[in-house]
C-alpha cells in the first residue's frame, strides 16, 4: 500500500473534516436516558434584541393632547388600507417540500366536541392574534444563535412576526425602531418562523387563522407551566413508597440512585428532584377540528397544550410525515378573496349540532 | 454633493464620519481668534461696569414664593435675582428660569437689580407658563447659534445672521445662518450629530450672562460679522442707544429679551432640519436651522416627542431675512404668523 505523502487539502475536504470534528466534540460521555436529557434553559437573546419596556413616568401631557395622541396612533396604524395582501401574487404553487410560516396564538380554553361516530374529543381553543410580518432575513443573512452541526440542506429564511399591537409610548424608542421600516404598530410579542425562501411574505402582511384549514395537522409550541422545585413523584412519575405498613421516613423519595461496580457513581441524567416546568415543549400532530373566522380561533385536538390559559403559543404546520396534508395549503398565506365565509368551518368528521342527532344501530 | 460631505462638521464631531478628524477637548486654545478677541472685550467691559458702580447702596428685595415670603437686603446694581435665589435655596436657584419684578417686568436671572422691588421666580411648571415658554424658546435659538457657529470646519465660512422673535406655536426655534455652501441638504446623521453637539454644549452648564453695552463697543465686538454690524444701529435706536448682549460659554450674541438662567435647563433637544432660504442677502446663501426642545423638568415619551420633531421639520413660517419685507397686513398668512 503506497501512502500518498502529499495530500492536497481542498476547501471541500477541510469543510468535511470540520464537520466530523464538530460531531465528535458535541457527543459527551455515558448519560442515563440521554434521549430524555435537555440542555439547561439558558437565556439566548435574538439578534434584534433591545430593551422593550420603558420606565413610564408621569408625562406632562394635557387630557386633550392625550386624546390627540390616541387619534394619531389610530390614523397612523389602523386607518391605513392594507393593500399589501392584494398585491401578494402567489406565483409559487405549493409543493410538499416547502415550509410556510407559522403563527402566534393565545391559548384561551378547552371545549369538547363530538365526532360523527359519537365519540367525544377535547379541543383547545387557540386564538390567532393579529400577526403582522415585521421583517424577513434571507438564508444567507440569517445568523442563528445555536449553530447546527453538519451541513444544512434547503436553507430556510427567517421571518419575523409580531403579534398584539400596543401603544408605542409604553415601549422604548429602540424597540419601536424595529417596526419603523414595516410601518406596523409596535407589537408586544415577536417571534421567528423559519420559511422556505419561496414562502417569503412582504413586511406588513396580516396573517389570520385562515392560514390553516380544518382537517390539517399542526405542531404547537408553548412554555410549560412553571411548577417550581418539584419532587421526583410529580417530576418523573415515580411510584414512591406505601403510606403506612411500617414504612419509615420514605414515602415520596426517589429510592436507589445507582449501582456499584466499576462505574460506581451517580450517572449524569439520573432522575432527581429539581425545577420543573417553564420550558418550551412542542406537541406534534394535533388536528384542527374547527376554525371560527369571526374571532380567529382554532379548535385543536388535545387538552394538554403546553402553557397556562392566556399564554402565547406558536403554531406550525406539522413535520410528522404521516400527517402531511394531501391538498395544497394556502401558500404563502391565506388571501381574502372578499367572498363571505361562514363563521365556523368544521372538519368533515365533526358532528355539527345543526345536523340530525347521532343514532347508534342495535347491531352487536 | 461630494464637496458638501467634505466640508461638513468640525473636528469635535464623532469619528463615524471618515473625513472628520478625531475628537479633541474644548480648550481655550482651540477657540478661534475671533472668539478669543470677543471674549476678551466682553470681560474687560464686564469688569469696567462692575467697578463703575462706586459706592455700594443697599436695596430691599421682597421675595414672594408659593408658600413663604422673605425680605432680602441686597446690593444695588450688583446683586442679581440669582444671588437672591441662592439665599433662598439650591432648588430655587437651579430651577428658576426667569425672575418677575413687581409682578410685571420679566428680568434675566443674572442681570443686576436696579432698585428695591418685589421679586418672584418663575419656573416651567407654573399655571400660566406662556412668558417662560417664550424665554425658553429664545434661549434655545441663542444656543443653536452657538452650536452652528462651532459646528463647521474651518473651510466653511459661517456668519450668524439673526433669529426671529420666539414663537412656540410655530413648532420650532430658529436661527438664520449664512453658510459658504452652495446647496447643502443635511443628512439624518449630520442632524443627529448637530443635536448631540447642542446637548453636549448645554450639559456643560454655562450660566447665560447678561450685559448692556454701548453701540461702539457692540460694533467693535461684531466687526467681523457684516449682518450683525448692520443690525446694531437699528437695535440701538429701539433700545435707548444700548445693546443687550448675552454670553454662554464663549458664545456672545445680541438679543432683546431675557434668557434662561443656565444652559443646563434644556432637556431633550433635536435639531430637526436645516433649510436653505430664498433671500437676497449678499455674501452667500442663508440657511434656517430649526430645532425643538423641552426643559429638563418636563418629561415626555418618545412617541409624542417624535411628533414634535416631525412638525419641526417643516419650514418655520417666521420672517425671512432680506429685503422681502413687502408684506401687506391683510395677507391672511402673515396675519396668522404674526398673531
Amino acid at each position: 500500500m503506497a501512502l500518498a505523502l502529499t495530500t492536497t487539502f481542498t476547501k471541500s475536504t477541510v469543510k468535511f473534516l470540520e464537520e466530523r470534528l464538530l460531531l465528535l466534540t458535541i457527543s459527551c460521555g455515558p448519560v442515563r436516558n440521554k434521549s430524555k436529557q435537555n440542555p439547561k434553559p439558558r437565556l439566548r437573546n435574538p439578534t434584534w434584541f433591545t430593551q422593550k419596556h420603558r420606565v413610564s413616568s408621569d408625562d406632562n401631557v394635557t387630557l386633550e393632547n392625550k386624546e390627540f395622541l390616541k387619534e394619531v396612533v389610530q390614523d397612523r396604524y389602523f386607518n391605513v388600507d392594507n393593500e399589501i395582501s392584494k398585491d401578494l401574487a402567489s406565483n409559487v404553487i405549493w409543493r410538499p417540500g416547502l415550509q410556510r410560516t407559522g403563527v402566534m396564538a393565545r391559548k384561551i380554553g378547552i371545549y369538547p366536541m363530538w365526532l360523527k361516530t359519537g365519540k367525544k374529543i377535547s379541543t383547545t381553543l387557540l386564538q390567532v392574534l393579529d400577526n403582522h410580518v415585521i421583517k424577513y432575513y434571507p438564508p444567507e443573512d440569517y445568523d442563528p444563535q445555536v449553530k447546527r452541526v453538519g451541513r444544512i440542506y434547503n436553507r430556510k429564511g427567517c421571518l419575523l412576526l409580531g403579534a398584539e399591537g400596543a401603544d408605542p409610548s409604553t415601549f422604548t424608542r429602540e424597540y419601536c425602531g424595529l417596526f419603523k421600516d414595516s410601518g406596523v404598530i409596535p407589537k408586544r410579542h415577536l417571534a421567528r418562523f423559519f420559511v422556505s425562501p419561496d414562502a417569503v411574505l412582504p413586511a406588513g402582511t396580516l396573517i389570520s387563522a385562515l392560514h390553516f384549514q380544518a382537517g390539517n395537522y399542526v405542531d404547537v409550541r408553548g412554555l410549560t407551566i412553571d411548577r417550581g422545585f418539584q419532587g421526583v413523584m410529580k417530576r418523573h412519575g415515580f411510584k414512591g413508597m406505601p403510606a403506612s405498613h411500617g414504612v419509615t421516613k420514605t414515602h415520596r423519595r426517589g429510592g436507589n440512585i445507582g449501582g456499584g461496580g466499576e462505574k460506581g457513581r451517580v450517572w449524569p441524567g439520573t432522575k432527581m428532584p429539581g425545577h420543573m416546568g417553564n420550558r418550551y415543549r412542542i406537541l406534534r400532530g394535533l388536528k384542527i377540528w374547527r376554525i371560527n373566522t369571526k374571532y380567529n380561533v382554532l379548535f385543536v385536538s388535545g387538552q394538554n397544550i403546553p402553557g397556562a390559559t392566556n399564554s402565547i403559543v406558536y403554531i406550525y404546520d406539522t413535520k410528522l410525515p404521516a400527517r402531511k396534508p394531501a391538498e395544497p395549503l394556502p401558500f404563502p398565506t391565506y388571501i381574502g378573496t372578499g367572498e363571505e365565509l361562514s363563521e365556523n368551518i368544521f372538519d368533515k368528521e365533526i358532528h355539527e349540532f345543526s345536523e340530525p342527532t347521532i343514532v347508534y344501530s342495535d347491531k352487536n | 454633493m461630494m464637496n458638501n460631505i467634505n466640508v461638513i462638521l468640525a473636528r469635535s464631531m464623532v469619528a463615524s464620519f471618515p473625513r472628520v478628524a478625531t475628537c479633541s477637548k474644548r480648550l481655550t486654545s482651540s477657540l478661534s481668534s475671533e472668539a478669543v478677541r470677543q471674549n476678551h472685550l466682553f470681560d474687560i467691559e464686564q469688569k469696567k461696569q462692575k467697578e463703575s458702580v462706586g459706592r455700594i447702596e443697599k436695596i430691599q428685595i421682597e421675595y414672594e414664593g408659593p408658600t413663604d415670603k422673605a425680605t432680602l437686603t441686597m446690593n444695588k446694581h450688583i446683586s442679581t435675582p440669582f444671588d437672591c435665589a441662592k439665599h433662598l435655596g439650591e432648588r430655587i436657584a437651579d430651577q428658576s428660569a426667569v425672575a418677575l419684578l413687581n409682578n410685571d417686568t420679566l428680568w434675566h436671572m443674572h442681570k443686576p437689580l436696579p432698585d428695591s422691588c418685589k421679586l418672584q421666580f418663575l419656573h416651567y411648571k407654573i399655571p400660566q407658563p406662556t412668558a417662560v415658554n417664550k424665554i425658553f424658546w429664545r434661549s434655545c435659538s441663542f444656543i443653536l447659534g452657538a452650536v452652528a457657529n462651532a459646528a463647521f470646519k474651518d473651510t466653511v465660512k459661517v456668519q450668524l445672521h439673526s433669529f426671529p422673535s420666539p414663537n412656540v406655536r410655530s413648532g420650532s426655534f430658529v436661527y438664520d445662518v449664512q453658510l459658504d455652501l452652495a446647496d447643502w441638504k443635511p443628512t439624518e446623521k449630520e442632524l443627529k450629530v448637530l443635536s448631540i453637539e447642542m446637548i453636549k454644549f448645554c450639559q456643560q452648564s454655562h450660566a447665560i450672562e447678561h450685559m448692556n453695552v454701548s453701540t461702539e463697543l457692540a460694533l467693535d465686538l461684531f466687526r467681523n460679522n457684516t449682518h450683525k454690524y448692520q443690525q446694531i444701529p437699528d437695535i440701538a435706536a429701539h433700545n435707548n442707544g444700548k445693546i443687550t448682549l448675552f454670553r454662554a460659554g464663549h458664545h456672545i450674541d445680541i438679543s432683546r429679551g431675557p434668557m434662561v438662567t443656565n444652559t443646563n435647563h434644556l432637556g431633550r433637544v433635536t435639531i430637526a432640519n436645516v433649510i436653505k432660504l430664498n433671500t437676497d442677502v449678499p455674501g452667500g446663501p442663508i440657511y434656517r436651522f430649526q430645532g425643538v426642545a423641552l426643559p429638563k423638568s418636563i418629561m415626555l415619551n418618545h412617541f409624542a416627542f417624535g411628533l414634535l420633531e416631525e412638525r419641526a421639520r417643516n419650514l418655520n413660517p417666521a420672517r425671512i431675512p432680506g429685503s422681502q419685507e413687502s408684506f401687506e397686513e391683510d395677507n391672511s398668512f402673515v396675519a396668522q404668523v404674526t398673531a
